[in-house]
């Protein structure tokens, strides 16, 4: 009802003639309005109790397990959060999971070690780590430096992460941000002392690299679903609902976007669909 | 004798890792001092980045970036020297902006190498090095909406507008190419979503080999025109400049380190063999 | 609660739109805070926060020295380090003829030269690292597991071999033989009979022969057995295929993400 009501009242302000708006982005203000509208029916779905199928990401399941070695081995968990800062949606996912770490670490009452490479960072982590040791009812456990800084230059914060690996041999070393270069370095290390590694990032070129260095790996999509598959809390399962269904309509376009291609190459239709889509 | 042959593999293969450091290293080191002068031919992407420059008419002005630091600096200053002695030799002026605090030294030592000391051009009127600021993708928002509201002076303090070679240079659209020298974020990725692509000037990249999957979709649907693809690119521009420089000669030990790592891949491939049979066997 | 529920969701909300809805909007003021101010806060507050994360390692390397905790030694080095860079930018620049500001990029002063002989060499020796890394995993992880895995191992060495000008001297004859001795050896594990082997070897030499002999021996043809031509395709192809898939995944996964931090869906951040 809202979105017909919306989107009639869009319809009757483009034909009065939209002043203040850019026509010429018009596609991606629908595109836009499309997929956030389909966002939020499935997540209103899921609020009102439809149940959603989640499948098994076996990489968010042995985070757990992962908790559980350090404690049985009474060695920290090592968690590092990426190596960009807050205006970046890794580091924020990243940040997000650590919450469940931080969870998960105060049940368990084991250390927990978050080397950071930029302030706010350190801020966010060290409010979100607080939080979830209050939740657990373990504030007395929580401590400031946990979250700590390192520095805010890419390769020095790999040699202080590895300094950290080295010397305390940490049970357990969790990736989860937005990586560079650094991140093969920081895995290896990782596997050369023998810990528990698990990996989740956006980063397409560092996948390969954690894949091969690290026992599991999120790759893009599912390290976005982890906030939701371990909270397990409705409205974010309706949302990757909703994220589903967008790759669907996505993948719809491709292909149609592609057939009206072929046709205009043919010199069957004279609408060129690649100057409809480029956005100026 | 087959048997001692097996346990010798197995036993090698069994070997610490820094053993393979040692090899890998000195398969490094010593193509360095002994050079094979293996042969460079120019790949597709390469040649399309050549073919851009070239396209250019003289006196074109050309945006050149430096995205990258003293870290990745022998794998991406090989390719800024050579398409910056490629744009000079090709009479283009050149005006340099940086995306990271340590790409200003870097345009400073490729600038004073190259425009000064080889081709001996005039600071303002052949190049000018604007320099860095703060923002990332903001700064290339803010190239492409009003250069002057966000560089009052280049690097050497100089007021803008008192730079010969600035005289009508507003914004990213007054460019006829862009060229992004980049290790990472801000780098290609961004000047082509908020740069090239809204404005429609031309452009192509230097990247570091790891950042090569990132941005081919990008070389591949031409919005990017070419890519130089890490040490291999940047030995190849210079092949195709016809200027040997620092990319050809760490070719000869990146030939021989792939080919180690590859004659690893394979040894260890044999070990696995045998084993999985023996695990059959038992 | 208000200030650390409602006014951070709020907050989040109305810069989120602003930023998401003002780039479709015609005006000079909205245009301006989307496209400089928003991100140049950011930067503002980022570069503040930096005294946050700079007392904070100092408090840290301070402590461990002060209390003698394992590796005390290394912490004298971080904090050796800091306060030399402190003195080189803000306090002695090692050369007067050059003025405040401009030290940091002019050749003679400290500033430089800690850039040049210190953080250069640092920087690219940390670097350098991924190259032995590389290798130790290549050693490790590529293994002959099953059909998936063999498809990555060879198209891993073709990329490996033909990106380098190593590559463009091997022939495609070459690699054709080589095909041959590996289409024998396979026959010979499937089917464990010696003639066979025997046939695949030696029919495979005679055609490949016969047909060079032909052709005359070019390099790099046929092209489809030339390392540098079939790494391009490897490259160009499934690679950007695959590249392109997972890119717009991620595309999707942020873009889910971002809009379930502007409607407030999800509160995780403030540790909800």
């Amino acid at each position: 009802m809202v979105a017909c009501g919306l989107s009639l009242a869009f319809l009757v302000f483009l034909l009065a003639g939209h002043p203040g708006f850019r026509e010429e982005r018009v596609v991606m203000f629908l595109a836009i309005n499309i997929m956030a509208g389909t966002l939020v029916y499935y997540i209103r779905l899921a609020q009102r109790g439809e149940d959603f199928y989640l499948r098994t990401i076996p990489g968010l399941k042995a985070v757990e397990e992962a908790v559980g070695r350090s404690t049985e081995m009474g060695k920290p968990v090592l968690y590092v959060p990426g190596i960009m800062d807050m205006d970046q949606v890794e580091t924020v996912a990243g940040v997000i999971i650590l919450g469940h770490v931080a969870k998960m670490t105060a049940r368990y009452e084991t250390s927990l070690n978050v080397p950071v490479s930029r302030s706010i960072v350190m801020k966010a982590g060290r409010e979100i780590v607080r939080e979830s040791y209050t939740m657990e009812g373990r504030p007395d456990l929580f401590q400031d430096d946990m979250v700590h800084y390192l520095t805010d230059d890419q390769f020095a914060y790999a040699a202080g992460v590895n300094g950290i690996m080295v010397r305390e041999k940490p049970a357990a070393c969790l990736y989860m941000g937005k990586f560079y270069a650094e991140s093969l370095i920081l895995a290896e290390t990782g596997n050369s002392i023998g810990a528990i590694q698990i990996a989740g990032t956006a980063s397409q070129a560092q996948i390969p690299f954690f894949v091969t260095a690290c026992d599991y790996t999120l790759i893009g999509e599912e390290f976005f679903a982890a906030s939701a598959y371990l909270s397990q809390k409705p409205e974010l399962l309706g949302g990757l609902k909703g994220q589903d269904m967008l790759k669907a309509f996505v993948t719809a376009v491709i292909l149609l976007a592609l057939s009206l291609r072929v046709f205009n190459d043919l010199g069957w239709i004279g609408w060129n669909v690649i100057d409809f889509l480029t956005v100026q | 004798m087959m048997k001692y042959i097996i346990e010798l593999i197995l036993s090698i293969g069994k070997v610490d890792r820094r053993w393979i450091f040692l090899v890998i290293g000195l398969a490094v080191l010593l193509p360095l001092f002994f050079p094979l002068g293996l042969p460079i031919r120019a790949t597709n992407a390469t040649q399309r980045v050549y073919d851009a420059v070239e396209e250019l008419e003289p006196n074109s002005k050309v945006l050149v970036s430096f995205e990258y630091g003293p870290s990745t600096k022998p794998e991406i200053h090989p390719m800024a020297i050579a398409i910056l002695r490629h744009l000079f030799t090709n009479s283009q002026k050149v005006y340099v902006t940086c995306l990271w605090p340590d790409g200003q030294f870097m345009a400073e030592d490729a600038l004073t190498e190259i425009a000064e000391e080889e081709y001996g051009l005039t600071y303002g009127e052949d190049y000018v090095l604007l320099g860095f600021r703060p923002g990332n993708e903001a700064v290339v928002k803010g190239l492409v909406s009003n250069i002057r509201k966000l560089y009052t002076t280049d690097a050497r303090g100089t007021l803008v507008d008192q730079i010969p070679m600035m005289a009508n240079v507003n914004k990213v659209k007054d460019f006829d190419f862009i060229f992004s020298a980049s290790a990472g974020y801000p780098g290609t990725i961004e000047w082509v979503q908020y740069a090239a692509d809204p404005t429609g000037v031309p452009m192509s990249t230097g990247t570091t080999s790891i950042q090569v999957n990132d941005v081919m979709p990008y070389v591949q649907s031409g919005q990017v025109k070419g890519i130089l693809a890490g040490m291999p690119g940047a030995a190849e521009y210079e092949a195709l400049i016809g200027s040997p420089g620092i990319g050809t000669s760490g070719m000869d030990a990146q030939s021989i380190a792939h080919l180690v790592i590859v004659l690893f891949i394979v040894f260890g491939n044999i070990t696995y063999f045998i084993e999985t049979q023996r695990a059959k066997k038992y | 609660m208000l200030w650390k529920r409602q006014i951070p969701i709020l907050i989040a909300t109305v810069i989120g739109l602003l930023t998401l809805f003002g780039w479709f909007i015609d005006n000079p003021g909205i245009e301006s805070f989307v496209n400089d101010d928003a991100t140049q806060w950011f930067d503002i507050l980022a570069s503040f926060a930096i005294f946050l994360g700079a007392l904070n390692l100092m408090k840290l390397q301070g402590k461990k020295v002060l209390k003698q905790h394992s590796g005390w030694q290394y912490s004298l080095f971080a904090i050796g380090g800091f306060i030399f860079a402190i003195v080189a930018g803000f306090i002695y620049k090692g050369n007067d003829a050059v003025s405040w500001g401009f030290h940091v990029t002019s050749k003679g002063t400290l500033f430089k030269w800690m850039f040049d002989f210190i953080f250069t060499p640092l920087s690219a020796t940390m670097f350098a690292l991924l190259a032995f890394f590389v290798a130790s995993a290549s050693y490790r992880a590529f293994r002959v597991r099953n059909l998936e895995a063999t498809l990555l191992l060879v198209s891993g060495i073709i990329i490996m071999v033909g990106r380098v000008p190593l590559g463009s001297s091997i022939s495609s004859w070459f690699i054709m033989y080589l095909l041959v001795l590996v289409g024998s050896i396979a026959a010979n594990i499937k089917l464990q009979d010696k003639i066979i082997t025997f046939g695949v070897l030696l029919g495979g030499v005679v055609i490949v022969t016969i047909w060079g002999s032909l052709a005359g021996w070019p390099v790099d043809q046929p092209s489809i057995f030339y390392l540098p031509m079939l790494q391009d395709w490897i490259y160009n192809n499934p690679n950007v295929a695959g590249a392109r898939a997972i890119m717009i995944g991620i595309g999707l996964g942020i873009f889910a993400t971002s809009i379930r931090y502007i409607l407030g869906v999800e509160k995780s951040y403030i540790g909800e």
